[in-house]
């Protein structure tokens, strides 16, 4: 199963301690890795078919970006995959334009139903699997949901009203982050996030991430989805969760 | 009645082309004005007891600083006699530091009781003046629910302050409360109006208690229903991330 990593803070923050961290304990995920971050508005992503880390060894890149890149928001994935080729177009994180903003997309799950999704208004190239189908399924109903200059519904509204109905369209296991640049939202509806705020050991700002015991021996918290809700999402702006619901 | 200003963009932003007509169509609040913004985000605020409009034009420095302070959140507000003192500093906006973030909050309304309130947190705004009497009793009640559960929901937590709030201090609200990152906005009994501007005019969003907008673009009126305890909504860059009514068992 592939991991997910995200720090989130109210200013421009790198993540030297805590990306190897999570390459580390995400090790037996070897078919990738891919950081996406902003600047100035604009989104980028960095990612690789090669291991993240293996016997002792960061991948080179991997270690160089982690000192490097700066961001109020920092979202890393390692794959093992599960749908689509092994490929650095296949490594998440996934980056659309849509309706004037930038979006990064990581995910992990399995979702097969969904490859048969065919979005008319947005396309990630090139990209077969599950993930890239999420990414554009969730775009297309946030628009459909959150128009501008019509009702009011909320962004938050709209991401978690869509994703109540991708799991009910298109059954699967679904765990992902998704920003704007402005907001961070974490769903899953079968794997746990623990969060962080503050950290001593690790960056400051929140961090979140898959891995089952987090990435330091800190008091970090466990958000699951409850047995009788179809799964939790979370709205992040700077360094607090703003919004949280079950879906 | 005094009234409100805000807005929220996903880059630093000038609020020139609102905040003198802001200024205009609040012409009959001639009690003091005030500016708050962040810039590295720290707060900054500039205010002032003098009218903020006055012989057919906009105070002088009200509209330099629309002009010149650029911030991803600018929140402003011009005052009636109602709510406090005549000295500058009795204006709004009001600024605390909690909750590892600084935060700026104007208010209008009218409540009777919460003049006396006495925090027990540090540190008090040394003003009297209702308003900022409110701004301490949220931060209380958002420090007490969060210190020690940093990853609950800050929209949660600020609904059940305002339920607390009304409980103990019934009254008629309307209050921005933003930090470097997010703005809040809550109304018990004014219409607010909203206006999401597109990308090419700046990605932004502006909120405003003055009825008809501020401008000849299509504003969306947010009134709080009756039955219900208020209207929130929580805003993000150029986005509104919720909008409900606190009478809910919500999404926050």
């Amino acid at each position: 199963m592939c991991d997910l990593f995200a720090l989130s803070a109210a200013t421009n923050y790198s993540a030297p301690k805590s990306l190897p961290l999570f390459a580390f304990r995400a090790g037996r995920n070897m078919d990738g890795w891919g950081i996406g971050f902003f600047r100035k508005n604009r989104a980028y992503v960095e990612k690789s078919a090669a291991r993240a880390y293996f016997e002792g060894s960061f991948h080179d890149g991997f270690q160089r970006l982690a000192r490097v890149i700066s961001s109020r928001f920092i979202i890393a994935h390692v794959r093992l995959r599960t749908s689509g080729p092994v490929d650095e177009c296949h490594a998440h994180p996934f980056v659309l334009h849509f309706k004037g903003q930038d979006w990064i997309f990581a995910h992990n799950g399995k979702a097969p139903a969904i490859e048969s999704y065919r979005s008319k208004k947005v396309r990630l190239e090139d990209a077969v699997s599950d993930s890239a189908r999420t990414f554009e399924y969730l775009l297309d109903g946030i628009a459909a949901r959150y128009e501008r200059n019509n009702d009011i519904p909320g962004l938050f509204t709209a991401v978690a009203d869509t994703s109540r109905q991708l799991i009910e369209e298109y059954p699967g296991s679904y765990n992902y982050l998704l920003t704007n640049g402005w907001v961070l939202f974490a769903f899953s509806n079968h794997r746990q996030f623990l969060f962080l705020k503050g950290s001593e050991k690790l960056e400051r700002g929140l961090l979140l991430t898959t891995v089952a015991r987090g990435l330091s021996e800190e008091n970090w918290t466990r958000i699951a989805k409850k047995e009788e809700s179809l799964g939790f999402l979370t709205a992040i702006v700077g360094s607090d969760i703003l919004l949280r619901a079950d879906i | 009645m005094c009234d409100i200003f805000a807005l929220s963009a996903g880059v630093n932003y000038t609020a020139q082309q609102y905040l003198p007509v802001f200024a205009e169509k609040g012409r009959r609040n001639m009690s003091g004005w005030g500016i708050g913004f962040f810039r590295d985000n720290q707060i900054l605020i500039e205010k002032s007891s003098e009218k903020v409009y006055d012989g057919e034009h906009v105070h002088e420095s009200f509209q330099r600083l629309a002009r010149v302070v650029d911030s991803r959140i600018i929140v402003s507000h011009i005052r009636c006699p109602l709510s406090g003192g005549a000295h500058t500093a009795d204006n709004h906006p009001f600024a605390l530091s909690f909750l590892d973030h600084v935060w700026l909050f104007v208010h209008i309304g009218v409540v009777e009781g919460i003049e006396n309130y006495q925090t027990t947190n540090e540190p008090k705004i040394d003003v009297d003046a209702y308003p900022a009497r409110i701004f301490e009793y949220l931060r209380d009640r958002l420090v007490s629910s969060l210190r020690y559960a940093s990853c609950e929901s800050f929209g949660r937590s600020l609904v059940k302050s305002i339920r607390s709030l009304l409980a103990d201090y019934p009254g008629r609200y309307a209050f921005f409360l933003a930090n470097e990152s997010v703005l809040f906005a809550f109304s018990n009994f004014r219409q607010l109006m909203l206006l999401r501007e597109a990308e090419s005019f700046g990605n932004s969003l502006v909120l405003t208690s003055i009825k008809e907008g501020l401008s000849d673009k299509e504003w969306t009126a947010i009134k709080p229903k009756k039955e219900t305890l208020g209207k929130l909504l929580v805003v993000a860059g150029p986005d509104v991330l919720y909008l409900g009514d606190v009478a809910e068992g919500s999404l926050v």
